[in-house]
């Protein structure tokens, strides 16, 4: 499900096997890791296939995977979003805060927080567009602006009285195996392949991404595109932590970690080993839903065989290394052969 | 020369926003000029300032490091568990702190320099194996044992209100600037930072600048650490998990360019002094501690707006795309 327009190197047309091509993809390389590692686990983790381990890995992986498709969707421009934790909490606890200090019904307090971290989002992209500040220094700061005014508000307590169905939500099953939560992923994963793939404005991203300049010369205005862009991230990072709220059953400020930091990780782990060009202009986004169902199903693999939760994060770090250095050989690879 | 001309007018343009503050918040508060007051205040100045160098230098070579609050962390419980388990000599452990520092500075520069991945991923994934380390070695708990000598260090005072910690932050301070302006690798750092062709084309091997950038802010960041260290009196795993922000915070609004190429110590320096008054302020008018993140954040967004306001009439007379 690659979606690439206009890279900076210049098409080479080899004819090559369309089947020969799949298997060089990062796709399938993901689907072998992930057979692989689903076996070795179900093989020597105790209990890894049991109903409830997969019903938890499945509503991890959904959360996950939303948060790297909120950073995916930056990812586009060239730049990246830090502050896709932030946003999350933000969103979320204004819903909370609806729901509990307005008696607002649930589907409102959605829309609400949905609204609100789009209007951050557009925040991040105005400030970047309008600047011409890198990304990465302005989403910094708005991190720990929108991190700190959400603490001030709401002097770090959580909302623990939302409605019933928030919880029950979290805790639906299909077969008994797989978690609701995934179907709300899955389906803004067709959503966002459908967006580039079919739309205009997709196709606006990607060239805009891939090589600014001349996306103006043809007459896309870049910096609009950016900036929704950046509403897009902001959404999706509402998404992901509406999600989390309805695993937990509560609004808590604290649970995408310090700032939102916690998230980072998972943020770039699944676009990075999902084969998403940091330069910006390609996204997969296969890939990326592919890249976090990996680094989800590793941690609770590694977790249940009694690796230490630190320690899973440090062979999460090495993994993010060892995707970078992956994706480069194979780019080498691809160049060398001519096929790319 | 104008290079010159430029970096004194960032520097006294600081140097007039600290005086004004502090005069400001002294004239409301003359508690903020107690002596205990001011020994606080040096004491997270001189930890914030070696955090913000260790971030200047990866700065001028036109990179980020998002590691060095990692860095810290592992080389302040090295430090810390080699004393209470090995029962080490507080020399040899601040050695071994200090090589910790430099190993893990040089794991990042070496990926970055012989991968040509931005450093941005690598240190992203090495804060999260670092800190992996740090946590997994620990199981979270604090190094308790520090020896007398090492807590006698971080609480006593030099002369007045200055505390002994701020010597080695003065130490490193005058070995910054010597660096980046008399010493030859100080100098390909920052050619580098400005323009990485035009460094090669020049003679200077871009790889070796790149490695040692990442070697020197390792160092930094366990200095940082260790300071830390004897401040908290614990070894505390948790160190360096919230330098993030003020790490870039400080050399940003000491005007250094983010694009690489051009630092200025002394205003890293008064940066960091500007953040700790600020975070003193908030404390002193019983502000909410929490707003210390929106100030900080609205602060590096002034600055690097106030840069970029400074640059404009030199971008524009460039063709503008995007």
């Amino acid at each position: 499900m690659r979606v690439e327009v206009a890279t900076e190197q210049p098409e080479i047309d080899v004819p090559v096997g369309s089947w020969r091509r799949f298997l060089l993809t990062n796709e399938f390389g993901l689907i072998v890791l992930i057979v692989l590692f689903f076996l070795f686990f179900a093989t020597f983790a105790n209990g890894f296939t049991s109903r409830f381990s997969l019903m938890a890995i499945g509503r991890t992986m959904a959360v996950d995977i939303l948060v790297g498709f909120s950073m995916m969707v930056v990812i586009v421009t060239g730049g990246l979003n830090l502050s896709v934790g932030a946003i999350a909490v933000c969103a979320v606890m204004f819903a909370g805060w609806v729901i509990e200090a307005l008696g607002m019904p649930l589907p409102l307090a959605i829309l609400a927080a949905l609204g609100l971290g789009a209007a951050l989002g557009w925040i991040n992209g105005v400030l970047i567009v309008k600047s011409g500040i890198h990304s990465f220094i302005i989403t910094l700061a708005t991190m720990s602006i929108f991190f700190g005014v959400m603490v001030f508000l709401t002097r770090a307590e959580a909302f623990r009285d939302l409605p019933a169905v928030v919880s029950d939500f979290g805790k639906l099953q299909i077969g008994g195996y797989v978690s609701y939560l995934l179907i709300v992923t899955v389906l803004v994963a067709l959503a966002l392949s459908y967006l580039y793939r079919y739309t205009a404005l997709g196709r606006r991203m990607l060239a805009a991404g891939a090589s600014p300049a001349a996306a103006e010369l043809s007459g896309i205005d870049v910096g609009r595109t950016f900036i929704i862009c950046h509403v897009l991230s902001g959404v999706l990072a509402t998404v992901a932590g509406l999600l989390l709220a309805s695993r937990t059953g509560a609004a808590i400020p604290s649970m995408a970690g310090h700032l939102g930091r916690d998230w980072l990780l998972p943020a770039f782990l699944a676009p990075v080993l999902g084969g998403t060009l940091l330069a910006g202009g390609r996204v997969s986004v296969a890939g990326t839903f592919l890249g976090g169902t990996l680094a989800t199903m590793l941690a609770a693999g590694l977790l249940l065989m009694r690796v230490g939760e630190f320690w899973v994060q440090a062979i999460l770090g090495l993994l993010l290394l060892l995707a970078v250095f992956a994706d480069k050989a194979r780019r080498v690879y691809l160049a060398k052969r001519k096929m790319v | 020369m104008t290079a010159r001309s430029l970096l004194r007018q960032d520097w006294m343009g600081l140097l007039a926003v600290v005086v004004v503050a502090i005069v400001a918040i002294t004239l409301v508060k003359p508690a903020f000029l107690s002596s205990f007051n001011i020994q606080v205040l040096l004491a997270t100045i001189a930890l914030n300032a070696l955090v913000a160098y260790s971030q200047a230098i990866i700065i001028a070579i036109g990179q980020m490091n998002l590691s060095i609050g990692a860095i810290g962390g592992l080389a302040a419980i090295s430090f810390a568990g080699a004393m209470e388990v090995w029962g080490v000599p507080v020399p040899l452990a601040i050695v071994l702190g200090l090589a910790v520092g430099l190993g893990a500075g040089l794991f990042n520069g070496y990926l970055v320099a012989t991968s040509g991945i931005s450093a941005f991923i690598i240190t992203l994934a090495t804060l999260y194996l670092f800190t992996g380390i740090t946590m997994g070695i620990t199981k979270a708990q604090p190094f308790y044992g520090v020896p007398e000598s090492v807590k006698a260090f971080g609480n006593a005072v030099l002369v007045g209100p200055v505390p002994l910690i701020a010597v080695p932050t003065i130490l490193i301070t005058a070995g910054m600037i010597w660096l980046m302006t008399r010493v030859r690798i100080g100098r390909h750092i920052l050619a580098v930072g400005g323009n990485p062709h035009a460094a090669e084309l020049g003679g200077v091997d871009v790889s070796f600048a790149v490695l040692w950038a990442h070697a020197l802010s390792g160092l930094l960041a366990a200095m940082a650490g260790m300071v830390a260290v004897a401040r908290l009196q614990i070894g505390q795993p948790t160190i360096g998990s919230d330098w993030l922000i003020t790490s870039f915070a400080a050399p940003v609004i000491g005007g250094a360019l983010l694009a690489g190429g051009h630092i200025s110590v002394t205003g890293t320096l008064l940066g960091a002094v500007i953040i700790a008054i600020i975070t003193q302020a908030l404390v002193l008018f019983g502000i909410d501690p929490f707003a210390v993140q929106i100030v900080l954040g609205l602060l590096i967004l002034a600055a690097v707006g106030i840069d970029r306001t400074r640059s404009w009439r030199a971008e524009r007379t460039r063709t503008r795309i995007a």
